[in-house]
């Protein structure tokens, strides 16, 4: 499903953010992704969706060559992933709603299955009576909520997760790794970055360490 | 519903809330757009104008053929008998010497209030030629001028050869001066459009980014912007026309009276049909270049990570 081969990226002349990974995740797997900030979880991340260039090395996910994929092209990539920020990137002047909305209007779905899907999706992460709230009058938790309905309301096959519990206290950070456990029960393959040692005991799954760029441990 | 609709209905929606959110810029832009096009457009006005009154002016054209004085009857039969052969030719009139002078005493008399006496009479006598109408008169008549100077009794002939032929000369000036204020214009715009559009883009960063990471296809997230361009540039060029029409009102008010006199039964035009749609047309796609440049530049940028 995942995999890496020696991948080196760098970030201007400095020691290389990633530095010869290889990685292999399968189908439905569900994998933690750790290591002190600067250790290059992002990064992977980032590969992963086609979002940075990586000089060395090669990216397949789900069968699609990424460092061969254009920017025309790079769409069909990123409709069978489903990303999470720490930031949320929520649009600040669309609703709950509009914002789960628009993950499938960006993919030119009909306005009919739209609203059903993002109800559906919004009564996954149990946010049916905010969805005329504006982000802005929403907790961190409830935010990170959203971002989570944007992300599986398309049913992508991997959902890529960078810090998504990195601003909330623990219990809501628990009531978000219960929310991705059960996308990952439903199929959906998960990397879960996070530098959370509770986190990572909460939850029992593969876990990946990385340091300097470097796989540690898998 | 149509998923390319719906793309692009999402797209207007999109280009609505660029437009509002940067409300200021758009209509600076727009008036900028009116306004290049609007000088464009007077440039247009005063080229038609002139055409129309060449075109006027080659239609009173005729030609004067003026004869020796020891020119013989069977000399100006020949004449006579040339005119009528020409199927160009309306019609033919002979002006004697007596009537040429009887005639110039009386304009001059007219105009000086004196009468007008050297004792004796200079004129030659000639024939007045008029041509029939068509587009290609002002060619009739010279070619048959080139041929009846040379035949026997005529001492020269007279159309305006060298007035019309500076005044077309004139008029080829006209033609490529407004190419090349179009060309220099149409470019000003595009950096202006180009600079409002990437203004907008900056504005909606963020979104543009999310929709990109959560797979949008490049077309769908250049649509609102490229619809912003196309949008400035329709309503830059309607605002033109409707700044031109009333400065057309206002020198057809004050200056038809004097035209009329000039060339007469010619009316001050406004631009035909065919060029103010090209006018809009030039506009819009001027607006659709600015905007491609615009986002072709900013997904350049975001590719090169």
């Amino acid at each position: 499903m995942i995999q890496l081969f020696n991948v080196v990226k760098n970030y201007g002349s400095g020691s290389p953010a990633l530095d010869d990974i290889s990685l292999k995740i399968e189908k439905g797997e569900f994998v933690f992704l750790t290591g002190p900030s600067g250790a290059g979880k992002t990064t992977i991340l980032k590969v992963l969706f086609g979002w940075e260039h990586f000089e060395e090395g090669q990216v397949l996910v789900q069968g699609i060559n990424v460092g061969k994929l254009d920017a025309e092209n790079m769409h069909t990539l990123r409709r069978s992933i489903g990303v999470i920020f720490q930031d949320y990137k929520l649009l600040a002047n669309k609703t709950v709603f509009e914002n789960v909305a628009f993950a499938q209007e960006v993919t030119n779905r009909d306005r009919k299955t739209i609203k059903f899907k993002t109800w559906e999706a919004l009564k996954n992460v149990g946010l049916t009576p905010k969805k005329d709230s504006l982000p802005a009058h929403l907790s961190g938790g409830e935010q990170q909520r959203v971002a989570i309905a944007r992300a599986m309301v398309n049913a992508p096959p991997i959902i890529l997760a960078d810090e998504p519990t990195g601003n909330l206290d623990q219990e809501i950070s628990l009531e978000i790794l219960k929310l991705f456990e059960e996308l990952n029960r439903n199929g959906a393959t998960i990397i879960f970055a996070t530098h959370s040692q509770d986190i990572l005991k909460l939850g029992n799954h593969r876990v990946v360490v990385l340091n300097r760029g470097k796989v540690v441990s898998s | 519903m149509n998923s390319s609709f719906q793309a692009l209905l999402i797209g207007f929606q999109a280009t609505i809330a660029n437009v509002r959110a940067n409300m200021q810029t758009f209509l600076i832009s727009i008036m900028t757009i009116a306004i290049s096009i609007g000088i464009l457009g007077i440039f247009l006005i005063i080229f038609f104008n002139l055409n129309g009154f060449l075109a006027s002016w080659n239609q009173q054209v005729q030609l004067i053929v003026y004869l020796n004085d020891d020119i013989s009857p069977a000399q100006k039969k020949h004449l006579e008998a040339l005119f009528k052969e020409n199927s160009t030719v309306q019609s033919s009139e002979e002006v004697t010497k007596e009537r040429a002078w009887q005639d110039f005493r009386l304009s001059q008399a007219e105009k000086s209030g004196m009468e007008f006496d050297i004792g004796f009479n200079p004129l030659p006598s000639s024939y007045m030629v008029r041509f029939k109408l068509s587009e290609n008169r002002l060619t009739h008549i010279s070619e048959f001028a080139e041929k009846i100077q040379n035949e026997k009794g005529v001492e020269s002939v007279e159309y305006g050869k060298n007035w019309i032929s500076r005044f077309e000369k004139f008029m080829v000036f006209c033609r490529v001066f407004l190419m090349a204020t179009g060309a220099l214009l149409s470019f000003g715009l595009i950096l202006i459009i180009s600079n409002t559009i990437r203004l907008s883009i900056y504005s909606r960063q963020d979104e543009i980014e999310l929709m990109l990471l959560i797979g949008a296809t490049p077309g769908f997230v250049k649509i609102p912007f490229l619809l912003e361009g196309i949008l400035q540039g329709l309503f830059g060029s309607l605002l033109s026309l409707a700044l031109m029409g009333i400065i057309y009102y206002y020198l057809k008010s004050e200056f038809q009276v004097s035209i009329e006199s000039i060339a007469r039964g010619m009316d001050f035009q406004f631009i035909s049909q065919p060029f103010l749609l090209s006018l809009v047309g030039l506009s819009v796609l001027i607006g659709f270049v600015a905007s491609y440049i615009s986002t072709y530049q900013y997904m350049q940028v975001l590719n090169k990570r």
